[in-house]
């Protein structure tokens, strides 16, 4: 596998450190060849900077691809806007060289060049793209079987798909793939491709953005399930941040919102404290007490398992 | 406006498949793409500047994905915010996340005293420097661009 930087983008350092954390113990617990690169800026952010100047939104995308081309490593995201913002601008480039020349014009004089050479991922279709199923199954200690996890894509990580190009857009499976890897159900509902709406909470649109994460979080409370799962820190932040919001005014909900790396982390047998998961506002001890009462029981099941096996069972003719 | 294809946003006007599967089509009661596209095409987009429906699209890209001429209403929302914004009508918050995003070239610091207490290691370098140079090349020659 080549060595590949890793974009943490403005909001995972900034705001949940914590994300960042589990990220880099999961990477580190697959001893995957990544390192932090000095000169990254933000993204930049789509919905901001390219509706303000769509040039200079063009450029501060290349010049961080640049900083790749120069460093002569890929690109691995845990963050679903970075890893699409520049897939987006990317791919502007290679279909576009009068814009590529005019970019490389001014790339020049801060001694650097885009060339667009190297591969830009999200971290879940990464994992499951170059570690793979397997490999994940054999990183497994204690499967989180039993659980009922509601996965939220995140718009993201898979669209736009002509400049992605990693999973349909429309109807994804990878991220279901990883969390049924872990031992977890990947529990289906409606309101599954739903956007989260955060970007409501951007232009001052606050209402409309609770509106939204209500619809998602009163149809997993109605279902029932366990946590959500997630891989982008916007997501995150409309459905912990604005949960915890909402359930202060009164409205209940207590949906745990765990990353993909928080999950994996815990089924490759880190503390939820380690992971840092007591930082988040939506406490996850539900969540993790059910687990601890499947595995014992699991545990007790297996027991009783072998001494079948080990007396009487084998016995039998 | 001038980087939209008019021949596409016509036949959006009359089409509407992605009022199916955009999220805030189905979910805030006045959202209405297509009577924006109309006024586009108009020539009466005018009103549409400091109006909440220009800023409800969440770029989520799902009528990108579905549109039969790969365009989408997307492109038509994000035209109107540019021209919102050149004629100073932004969102106050959007405003700010602009200002520092050029002051910084992030949308946000690391922070170092929580970094300490998770032990990750030290944040790395940001490019703010290089960032502001080129920022200001590039400024420089869309300037002289648009004298020209």
């Amino acid at each position: 596998m080549k060595d590949f930087a890793i974009f943490w983008g403005c909001t995972i350092p900034a705001r949940f450190p914590f994300l960042e954390k589990s990220t880099r113990m999961v990477l580190e617990g697959f001893d995957l060849p990544y390192r932090d690169l000095d000169g990254f800026t933000c993204c930049p952010e789509k919905s901001l900077v390219n509706n303000v100047d769509h040039g200079l939104w063009v450029l501060t995308a290349a010049r961080n691809i640049a900083l790749l081309d120069k460093a002569q490593v890929d690109l691995v995201s845990p963050c679903t806007g970075c890893a699409s913002n520049l897939a987006t601008v990317n791919s502007e480039l290679h279909m576009n060289h009068k814009d590529k020349e005019r970019v490389n014009k001014i790339l020049k004089e801060v001694g650097l060049e885009f060339k667009g050479k190297s591969k830009l991922r999200h971290l879940v279709p990464f994992f499951h793209d170059e570690v793979g199923i397997p490999k994940i199954k054999n990183k497994i200690v204690k499967p989180l079987s039993g659980m009922r996890v509601a996965i939220h894509y995140g718009c993201h990580m898979i669209r736009p798909s002509h400049a992605l190009k990693n999973d349909d857009p429309l109807d994804p499976r990878k991220f279901d793939n990883l969390i049924k890897a872990m031992g977890a159900e990947s529990v289906q509902y409606m309101t599954k491709m739903l956007c989260c709406g955060q970007g409501l909470d951007r232009v001052d649109q606050h209402e409309n953005a609770l509106h939204f994460a209500r619809l998602k979080l009163k149809e997993l409370k109605a279902m029932n399930v366990d946590a959500m799962a997630l891989c982008c820190p916007s997501c995150y932040l409309q459905f912990d941040n604005n949960q915890f919001l909402m359930e202060k005014e009164g409205e209940k909900f207590g949906i745990p919102i765990l990353y993909f790396t928080e999950l994996m982390g815990l089924a490759m047998g880190y503390k939820p404290e380690e992971l840092g998961i007591d930082s988040h506002r939506i406490d996850a001890n539900g969540f993790m007490e059910k687990w601890e009462r499947l595995n014992r029981e699991l545990t007790k099941t297996e027991e009783i398992t072998r001494a079948m096996e080990a007396g009487f069972g084998i016995a039998q003719p | 406006m001038e980087s939209l294809n008019l021949k596409l946003l016509e036949v959006c006007s009359r089409c509407g498949a992605c009022y199916h599967i955009c999220p805030s089509c189905l979910n805030l009661p006045d959202y209405d793409p297509r009577a924006v596209i109309k006024d586009i095409l108009a020539g009466k987009y005018e009103k549409w500047l400091d109006h909440k429906s220009i800023y409800q699209c969440l770029e989520c890209h799902h009528c990108l994905e579905i549109c039969f001429q790969h365009y989408g209403f997307e492109n038509a929302m994000a035209a109107m915010r540019t021209v919102a914004s050149k004629k100073g009508m932004t969102p106050p918050q959007v405003k700010r996340g602009w200002d520092m995003f050029i002051k910084t070239s992030r949308l946000g610091e690391p922070m170092a005293s929580a970094r300490k207490k998770l032990n990750l290691p030290e944040a790395a370098k940001s490019g703010a420097e290089d960032f502001k140079k080129m920022v200001k090349i590039y400024q420089e020659e869309k300037t002289a661009g648009t004298k020209e």
